[in-house]
């Protein structure tokens, strides 16, 4: 039973409220699921069930919460590890230890359980959630949907009675997302209280049983079930949430596609004059035993390449999505045609041009998933004129503006928000002058409003004649910006056609 | 061929043994034969847990930097190429046991494992949960930088301009402002799960010394011993 | 509640700097692959790359300990990594002490920690114990098998028994300036970005 009674909360250091007159009782076992744009209070109400609010995030704090009749206020969070376990947005940083054994124990050690309960939970959880072919790895080499599904063990084998979800599909693909569904059913079924702050909605409809809208800090909305099932996309649109069926409905156009066996290799695509073309795409994890040079990387072999792309024709000034599954090659696609692998023997033809090597640097640029990377200085103008060859404060100042940014110039781009810091790092690419843009995954975790700036953004670059290729697995993007798909399966094309 | 687990406690000793080994200096025949043999035990413990490529390129440098100390340099030699070679293979032959000691140990011991060692020997739990941090950071920096220096390549800005001060400022910062915010989210991770609940932790790994143990243990505590009863005492 | 105690959090945050400044020892020791002599320049370079995260780790110090157990840490890993145990406590000793200067204004005052800083640099020579130890005897013994005294010299000329308190104070001197230069980008960065 959780209990949050008239509270007010406001972030130390923050001018604007976080949140106003909270009340919310949740039963047992029941499945609550908060939505609402960025900022709205969801992950604050998750931290006032756990405890992270008032005992590790610092602000003034009215009303009280009582979780199965403990005061939050007064209960030590180490006392609440057992009560109330919480899985994060974010699998990279959530994990402590190396190895995923480690990880799996990490809680159970640190409230003192005995050896011997320790290793009787791990085998149980092992068994329960599929985990053996994950035991003994190191957490560094596991995908993030894999990092999830440890980071969901973990807090189980505190056995909690709730479990909070802060945005937990961020960062997975599709199949990911499908498996921490089916974890957080067995959940529900065991009778666990579970609470899910989330922006994608549709993997949630058939599990939550009471849904939460908040606005601006505030319960705007309640709906039942049956209620939030019967939404239409236009009701959410208005409410500035994402859909809960279109993302079905591409499941199985894209999802169908893409996970289906058949080896079809179908480019639907008529080469024009000016296309980007792309020339021997090769790369492999495992290269060929070289005693004194390096042998390159050819044609004849690409069979056993992890990537092949021999001969590629891009539309110019368009906005290309690039899907597949995880693993796929999607980011290494990326990275070899922005010139960062040394061993991949790309060439590229942009108009009468062909680059190869090094020079490829200059013409493309990669806008990471993680932003944060690829900022340097102190202000966003001296990143922007970071980039130029000559600087020019006047076009920097020229690219910040059209970018909506103005206003920030003098900002250090580490305080400003994760769309604008994105955005920040369009600004550099835009100087730098690539003609070729290529973003990885860059709506993950956005709400829906987040998402549809960012494709507008990216049409908007495709009609000033840059080629976009975005890698993604948010559906909404796609038929939001992209005029062509380029799907990929075990380093090959799959696919590329137009929408 | 049969895996020989030893204790973290063991070998932590074999470190101390094999530290204090190369830290005094061998000149006869005898002092050199026992720092070779301390240096060929961890090579063997790697053969045993199957790394059989380190083992030999371990020995491999090892032999080569003894080779051409004991014969290809003599007090003829002068210049700046013998000089370096003298202080390259002095360093490699005076420091590589304990190198190739410590690397074996980082390399086969788990850190839960290293944790409950650490327990055992009554060591405070804030160290210990300190060092485990210290040995997640490791890789997650390590990625972070990969990405950072990814991000320095497409703008070109891989050496600062040519500026020294600027080739740190853009590897730094980046760097402290991601190890900054994953720090952030991983304590509230940790805290929810319990970190710093005041009783004992816990461990799911018993320890226990083994034979093999007691028989390293032996082996070095004697070599060390002979060591210095011919150094110091004789 | 105590809260002189420290908490987890400052655990992990102890955790994180130790990686980092263990990582700029690391970059600066592979330099030192390319001559010994440039091990000797490791007293300038890792208390002026190094005292950029250690500023940023000085902000967020609060309580009494940090610093020392940050020591213990570079002490048991440069134990580990087979880099010998002597310099163990002069490390940990540096550590203490930097501790306690900066704790006399509560971590707060720009002076005491500069010179906090100063002192936790000397952690640094301890990179040096192994070599002075043994160069003393491996000179005598390259002596006896016939070396000329004055190839010895020059092979240990940069580090010995006499430069090493030259070296102590060096260290010292740089971590001071370090100090200052570290919190200078700490002023331009992360105070300018809000994170501090």
């Amino acid at each position: 039973m959780i209990n949050i009674e008239n509270v007010n909360f406001r972030y130390k250091g923050s001018g604007e409220s976080g949140l106003h007159d909270i009340t919310l009782n949740i039963a047992d076992g029941e499945t609550v699921l908060l939505c609402g744009a960025s900022g709205c209070g969801k992950t604050t109400i998750t931290r006032l069930v756990n405890g992270l609010i008032p005992h590790y995030y610092k602000g003034e704090l009215e009303g009280t919460v009582t979780v199965n009749g403990r005061d939050i206020a007064n209960t030590e969070l180490y006392e609440l590890a057992s009560v109330v376990g919480t899985v994060f947005q974010n699998p990279r940083s959530q994990f402590f230890a190396v190895d995923t054994d480690g990880e799996i124990t990490f809680g159970t050690e640190n409230i003192g359980m005995s050896p011997e309960e320790i290793v009787r939970r791990k085998a149980d959880i092992t068994e329960e959630m599929g985990l053996s072919p994950l035991l003994g790895k190191s957490l560094f080499a596991l995908s993030g949907g894999e990092k999830q599904k440890i980071a969901c063990a973990s807090v189980s084998a505190l056995m909690p009675d709730i479990m909070i979800l802060d945005e937990p599909s961020s960062n997975l693909d599709w199949k990911a997302i499908d498996e921490l569904k089916n974890v957080i059913r067995e959940w529900k079924e065991k009778g666990r209280t579970i609470i899910i702050s989330e922006h994608r909605l549709w993997y949630l409809k058939y599990i939550v049983d009471r849904v939460i809208f908040l606005d601006k800090g505030q319960i705007a909305k309640e709906w039942n079930k049956a209620e939030f099932s019967s939404l239409t996309t236009e009701k959410l649109k208005e409410y500035g949430l994402r859909p809960i069926t279109l993302e079905e409905k591409y499941i199985r156009e894209f999802g169908g596609d893409i996970f289906s066996d058949t080896t079809e290799n179908t480019i639907q695509y008529h080469t024009k004059a000016d296309d980007i073309r792309i020339h021997d795409l090769f790369f492999t994890y495992t290269p060929p035993k070289y005693v004194v040079f390096k042998k390159k990387l050819t044609a004849e072999n690409s069979d056993d390449y992890t990537l092949a792309v021999s001969d590629l024709s891009l539309p110019a000034g368009k906005v290309i999505g690039l899907i597949g599954k995880n693993g796929a090659g999607k980011s290494t696609f990326l990275r070899c045609l922005c010139g960062l692998e040394k061993d991949c023997p790309v060439k590229l033809t942009i108009g009468d041009e062909v680059v190869s090597g090094k020079k490829i640097l200059n013409k493309c640029y990669m806008v990471m998933q993680d932003v944060d990377h690829q900022l340097f200085t102190d202000s966003v103008v001296s990143e922007v004129m970071l980039s130029m060859q000559d600087e020019d404060k006047e076009r920097a100042e020229n690219f910040i503006t059209s970018l909506g940014l103005s206003g920030y110039e003098n900002t250090h781009p580490m305080a400003l928000s994760g769309g604008q810091k994105q955005r920040v790092a369009i600004a550099s690419a835009l100087a730098a002058d690539a003609s070729l843009l290529l973003f990885d995954e860059p709506t993950s975790g956005l709400d829906h409003k987040h998402m549809e700036t960012v494709g507008e953004l990216l049409k908007r670059l495709a009609v000033q004649g840059r080629t976009v290729i975005v890698s993604t697995h948010d559906p909404e993007l796609i038929s939001l910006c992209c005029e062509y798909v380029l799907c990929l399966e075990k380093g090959r094309i799959k696919y590329f056609r137009q929408v | 061929m049969m895996k020989i687990s030893l204790d973290p406690r063991t070998k932590l000793f074999m470190i101390f043994a094999v530290s204090f080994i190369v830290m005094v200096n061998a000149v006869t025949p005898f002092e050199w034969g026992i720092r070779i043999a301390v240096t060929l035990i961890p090579i063997l413990l790697m053969i045993t847990e199957g790394k059989y490529a380190s083992a030999f390129r371990f020995s491999l440098l090892y032999a080569a930097a003894l080779i051409l100390l004991k014969f290809f340099i003599s007090s003829e030699s002068t210049g700046f190429i013998s000089a370096f070679l003298v202080g390259y293979c002095g360093i490699v032959a005076q420091f590589m046991p304990a190198m190739i000691t410590a690397w074996y140990v980082i390399r086969t011991t788990k850190i839960g494992e290293f944790m409950s060692a650490m327990q055992k020997m009554h060591v405070p739990d804030g160290i210990s949960i300190s060092l485990a941090v210290v040995m997640r950071f490791f890789p997650t920096i390590k990625e972070e930088y990969g990405s950072i220096c990814d991000a320095m390549k497409m703008r070109g800005i891989s050496f600062g301009g040519g500026k020294v001060t600027k080739m740190i400022e853009y590897r730094m910062i980046p760097l402290l402002f991601s190890c900054v915010s994953i720090g952030e989210e991983l304590s509230a991770a940790a805290v929810t799960r319990g970190l710093g609940a005041p009783v004992k932790r816990s461990s799911p790994y018993e320890l226990r010394m083994k034979a093999a143990d007691i028989i390293t243990i032996a082996v070095f505590t004697v070599f060390t011993g002979l060591f210095i009863t011919v150094k110091y005492i004789r | 509640m105590n809260d002189n105690k420290l908490k987890a959090k400052d655990f992990i945050t102890v955790g994180i700097f130790t990686a980092l400044l263990f990582v700029v020892e690391f970059a600066c020791g592979m330099l030192g692959f390319i001559h010994p002599y440039i091990v000797a320049s490791y007293v300038v370079m890792i208390p002026l790359v190094g005292s950029i995260p250690m500023m940023l780790f000085y902000t967020k110090i609060e309580k009494f300990g940090m610093i020392t157990i940050m020591s213990v840490l570079l002490a048991i890993i440069m134990f580990v990594t087979g880099m010998g145990w002597l310099g163990a406590p002069l490390i940990i000793a540096a550590g203490v002490i930097a501790d306690l200067i900066a704790k006399k204004s509560n971590y707060k005052s720009m002076k005491a920690i500069a010179l906090s800083h100063g002192v936790f640099c000397l952690w640094v020579c301890a990179n040096y114990f192994p070599v002075i130890v043994t160069s003393e005897s491996y000179r005598k013994s390259l002596i006896d098998g016939g070396y000329s005294m004055e190839y010895c010299d020059n092979l240990f000329r940069a580090i010995n028994s006499k430069t090493i308190i030259f070296l102590l104070i060096l260290c010292f001197v740089f971590g001071v300036i370090g100090a200052y230069v570290g919190k200078s980008v700490v002023k331009k960065h992360f105070e300018k970005a809000g994170i501090v």
